[in-house]
């Protein structure tokens, strides 16, 4: 059988002098040249000889009982070659990522509309989506729970109960109170990561029983041992191999499609294929939790901060997923980069028969800083304060404690960045004498009249945390191998366009002076390097590249030192030669290589953290990340179409890897932080999807997209972080929505208390 | 089949009674892509250079339905129906207005296709080719389904009485990316009639006329002088227009996203009135 995969299709190397390499510099994205050229394959483009098509039938209810499934009739169609049900499973019945609460296949009980029921392999696409259609199942419907406020006391629906996770956070005096006092209540919607190609795989039997897994996964060995619990197979049968991954703001490649491929290409012994429709894509993978805050700050009559109560309840949809993760986020950053010396945050996961949510960029910690942001633009209003200077009397420094009682270590330059974006240029008023030229709210052939629109001007600071919190085991192995004067990089790492293939080159160019670096493709037979996610691999696999890197020099470089009777750190290499610090040895790493292969393999672990405990307290985050956003926005305040005019971002990004890498990744955050602000939100009354469709889901276009203007990028090492680097794309996305509701706030005078901001909100009523 | 002549397409539709017409395929494409339609045949129209331009007859134009949204939105067709060529670029992204048609906006009638209340206000004929020969109706006819299209029929051309007369198209999308209408307001002051003649889209499934707040408008203008409204005058109009469409319902308050909509079309019809006096 042969596979023809996107897989195997190597990076080309950019060599040659002259072009950049190394660190710090604007090494080209690896797969640039094949993404525009449109061919890099991405996972809809496999093939195999003899494949099945699949299709999976899913839930048009919220909340159902399942009285009958019947799939004679499907399975009895021509072309037809295995149906599968929960029935099938011949592992684990459940699974989950951080709790296995979660059916491969709705058994008795359906949880979410569009949860899978049955899965069928066919010759034919169609066959396979007909016969899906063709499975009979008969539901009872039951009332959905859709208010995550009433999952508290409604019904189980879950024998895990409905509480996911609860967080409650003391820190200091409960008694505590400010001169000023300010309340609000706060509502984030439903983010879809939609990513812009929909999710889709390939599943391949082995000869030995197991089974092959062709997916855009972007944390293979944990996508692999979850199917191989499902399957009932060892994890050393189960392989994962990672395609091209055509976009990933969170998880990819939800469960619902890994597992039916992989039950069917076991079942039918033939190789399977299933690529998602954009609809079931909406469907299945996980969204950003909706959250609905409370908050009350205290503040003396300077505007200090005395304290912040806040209730935050994040909608987890019907499964644990990561939500544990995000409310920990959400609860630790309550109160934002902020000093605050009482906080008192309570803080629940609870589960519905809502879409699912998930991990997506920044997840929890967007959410409160949409609240606590509007918060302190509130307190400026009540003390007649510039709400920059509200902000700028209370930022958070290195030394200062977070309420979690953890005390920030790493580089906290929070004061320089909102200086920065506060003192930096305001963008020109479109000039008044041609208005044709104007882009106005509301479009090029819109309905905007100048006469209407108002300028308003917001701040925000965002945080994030960087890698995996309260005690999750961050590691990640990389194999650098040397030979004929060339390297190649083994790591499991997924590039997910965020760069990291095009990392890993600069790092083996910069320690072992070779421009020719290959990364190899990522899949489960290399060590585990654990999920693309939270800047993960910047750091963990970096720093393993780095490490392993530096082994193979000393491999190289430790016989020539002896013989030289010098050190290895009095050698340099460059350009593939090695030269000593005074020049007397100059010799060529091929030469010095002499045919023979060099190899080694290392790890990245950085230190462990603690799990918050029962009063929110304990050490919890490895690593920090802040940013400042300075929105301008421009409001038609009779219809209340905003745009967006410029977005001015300071950010906190340790040390410059790649200069273009870095400010692509914060274009990007801004942009998706704006669709976050005006448009995106999944809509879902009494637990139905509605309009799952990109047509249905606005997100921001070209047109859309404000001019994002990186006013400053603050260098200051992080001494824990291998390169002292920081991960640069989540804080853009978190700290840009609540930048833009500020400014909408001023424009309008309006609290602008929701996101997406709807027209209604940005709505200056005539005074009659 | 991608027939080159009008009477080839009638023909073959004829021949071929399940097969279905496609014009840009910008409607029809996304409905056979998502498994909604699965038409026997299709008929292409995109060879049927008779209906990819304009000519001119009595006084009025006669637009060939092939004409794509991106055609209509050029300078020398802007000059000629301002209106409709300001509904044309603003009805989706680039792309899709290169392939896109006037037919296809027509015989596809979604609520928010752009170009319907513009052949409202302008009170446009549609004339049908068939089996049986041409026929010709009011496109309100046709919207409202009181004479829709038979079977076997396509449509051939838009008839538009040419008016030396301010008109205007606003759409308000809320976005400033391109998207669909939220609320669309098409104003003509027709000053050989005398009239104001006003179509408001995306509100109800069909254009809405807010006839009586026409007459009213048209009382108050001085057709003999310099045509001109107090804004008080304009933004009453806004407000009679939107109470019209988004009528009061006796004892229950409005729901907030009606009182947003009807907002919106006070300001765009009052918006397009002084563009349209100015
Ligand atoms: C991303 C996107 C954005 C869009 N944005 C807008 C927008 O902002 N505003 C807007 O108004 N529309 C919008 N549309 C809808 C669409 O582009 C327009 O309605 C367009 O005018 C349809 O024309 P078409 O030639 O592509 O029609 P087709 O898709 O070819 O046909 C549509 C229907 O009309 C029938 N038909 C076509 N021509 C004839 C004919 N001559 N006689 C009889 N029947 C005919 C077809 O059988 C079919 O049923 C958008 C579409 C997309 C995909």
């Amino acid at each position: 059988m042969s596979i023809i995969d996107g897989t195997g299709a190597g990076p080309e190397t950019l060599a040659g002098s002259g072009a950049p390499h190394g660190l710090g510099t604007s090494v080209p994205s690896t797969e640039a040249l094949a993404k525009t050229q449109g061919t890099y394959p991405y996972a809809a483009d496999l093939w195999a000889e003899g494949l099945l098509w699949a299709a999976v039938l899913r839930s048009p209810h919220p909340h159902a009982r399942i009285t009958r499934i019947d799939t004679t009739e499907a399975a009895a169609m021509p072309g037809v070659r295995a149906v599968v049900t929960h029935e099938d499973v011949p592992g684990d019945a459940m699974h989950g990522r951080r709790v296995a609460d979660r059916p491969v296949f709705a058994g008795d009980l359906v949880r979410h509309h569009g949860e899978p029921i049955a899965a069928v392999a066919a010759d034919h696409p169609d066959t396979a989506r007909l016969a899906a259609a063709a499975i009979l199942v008969e539901y009872e419907v039951l009332e959905p729970v859709t208010d995550p406020e009433k999952a508290f006391a409604a019904e189980p629906l879950h024998p895990d109960g409905n509480l996911i996770r609860h967080i409650p956070l003391r820190f200091g005096d409960p008694d505590a109170v400010g001169e000023v006092v300010v309340e609000g209540l706060y509502r984030v919607g439903r983010q879809d990561p939609a990513p812009i190609g929909a999710e889709a795989g390939l599943a391949v039997p082995r000869p030995d029983g197991g089974v092959e897994l062709y997916v855009a996964s972007t944390d293979p060995h944990a996508d692999r041992d979850l199917a191989a619990a499902c399957f009932g197979l060892e994890s050393d049968r189960v392989k994962v191999v990672v395609t091209g991954v055509p976009g990933a703001m969170g998880d990819r490649e939800d469960s619902g499609i890994q597992l039916p491929l992989g039950l069917l290409a076991l079942r039918t012994g033939c190789p399977v294929k299933f690529v998602a429709t954009r609809e079931e894509s909406f469907l299945g993978h996980a969204h950003r939790h909706p959250t609905l805050l409370r908050y009350r700050h205290h503040a003396d009559a300077e505007g200090r901060l005395v304290k912040v109560e806040a209730q935050i309840l994040l909608d987890a949809g019907a499964y644990a997923d990561s939500s544990s993760d995000a409310l920990a986020a959400a609860v630790a950053f309550a109160a934002g980069p902020y000093v605050v010396p009482h906080v008192f945050v309570e803080g629940w996961a609870v589960r519905t028969n809502n879409p699912p949510s998930g991990h997506v960029r920044g997840e929890g910690a967007l959410q409160v800083c949409t609240a606590y942001e509007g918060q302190m633009d509130k307190l400026a209003a009540k003390l007649g304060l510039e709400p920059a200077e509200v902000r700028m009397r209370n930022v958070l420094a290195t030394g200062d404690m977070l309420p979690t009682g953890q005390t920030v270590t790493c580089p906290a330059p929070v004061g320089e960045l909102l200086k920065a974006v506060r003192d930096a240029d305001l963008p020109p008023l479109p000039d008044g004498e041609d208005e044709s030229q104007w882009l106005l709210p509301g479009g090029l052939s819109g309905a905007g009249e100048p006469g209407a629109v108002r300028r308003g001007v917001g701040y925000a600071l965002g945080m994030v945390h960087v890698l995996g919190a309260e005690g999750t085991d961050e590691v990640s192995t990389a194999t650098v191998r040397v030979h004929d004067g060339r390297a190649t990089v083994i790591c499991a790492a997924v590039e997910t366009g965020q760069g990291f293939t095009t990392l890993a080159r600069q790092i083996v160019q910069d320690v072992l002076g070779v421009d020719e670096v290959r990364v190899l493709p990522s899949d489960t037979d290399q060590p585990p390097a654990g999920p693309a996610a939270r800047g993960r691999h910047t750091w963990v696999s970096g720093g393993a590249v780095e490490r392993a890197a530096k082994m193979v020099r000393t491999q190289l470089l430790q016989p020539l030192a002896a013989k030289f009777g010098m050190s290895v750190e009095l050698l340099t290499i460059a350009d593939g030669k090695i030269t000593s610090y005074d020049g007397v040895l100059s010799t060529t790493v091929a030469e010095t290589l002499d045919g023979k292969e060099l190899w080694a393999t290392a790890q990245c672990r950085p230190h462990p953290t603690d799990r918050l405990d029962e009063n929110g307290q304990g050490d919890a985050f490895v690593g920090l990340t802040f940013c400042a956003v300075r929105a301008v926005v421009d409001v038609d305040i009779e219809l209340g179409s905003v745009r967006v005019v410029e977005l001015a971002v300071a950010q906190d990004v340790g040390r410059i890897l790649n200069p273009r890498q870095l400010a692509a990744r914060i274009e990007a955050g801004v942009t998706q932080g704006v669709g976050m602000a005006l448009m995106e939100d999944l809509r879902a009354p009494r637990g139905v999807v509605k309009r799952p469709s990109l047509t249905g889901y606005p997100m921001p276009t070209a047109l859309d997209a404000p001019d994002v203007r990186i006013v400053k990028l603050v260098e200051e090492r992080d001494v824990v972080a291998p390169f002292g680097a920081k991960a640069v794309s989540a804080v853009p996305v978190v700290t840009s929505p609540a930048a833009v509701a500020a400014a909408v706030r001023a424009a309008t005078g309006r609290p602008v208390t929701r996101l997406p901001i709807r027209p209604q909100a940005a709505v200056v009523k005539p005074r009659t | 089949m991608l027939p080159s002549s009008l009477d080839e397409a009638v023909a073959a539709l004829a021949a071929m009674p399940s097969a279905v017409p496609v014009a840009g395929g910008t409607d029809l494409m996304a409905a056979v892509n998502s498994g909604l339609l699965r038409p026997a045949a299709l008929v292409g129209l995109g060879r049927i250079s008779e209906i990819r331009g304009w000519q001119y007859a009595d006084g009025a134009a006669l637009l060939g339905a092939g004409l794509t949204h991106a055609r209509m939105g050029r300078p020398d067709f802007a000059a000629l129906i301002p209106a409709l060529a300001a509904a044309a670029r603003s009805a989706g992204p680039p792309q899709i207005r290169n392939a896109g048609t006037l037919g296809g906006n027509i015989a596809s009638a979604a609520p928010t296709g752009d170009a319907l209340p513009v052949l409202a206000a302008l009170e446009a004929g549609v004339i049908l080719a068939g089996p049986d020969g041409d026929r010709e109706l009011p496109i309100s006819h046709l919207l409202t389904g009181m004479d829709p299209m038979r079977p076997g029929e396509l449509l051939a051309f838009v008839r538009i009485p040419l008016l030396h007369a301010p008109q205007t198209f606003l759409k308000s999308t809320g976005r400033t990316g391109p998207g669909r209408a939220v609320a669309s307001v098409a104003l003509v002051v027709d000053p050989a009639r005398r009239q104001v003649r006003c179509s408001v889209g995306a509100v109800a499934p069909v254009p809405l006329r807010p006839l009586e707040a026409e007459q009213w408008v048209a009382g108050l203008i001085d057709w003999d002088g310099e045509r001109t409204l107090a804004d008080e005058a304009c933004t009453a109009f806004g407000e009679y227009v939107a109470a019209a469409c988004i009528p009061d319902q006796p004892g229950v308050e409005l729901p907030p996203a009606a009182v947003q909509l009807r907002r919106t079309v006070a300001a765009l019809s009052r918006r397009a009135l002084g563009r349209a006096l100015a």
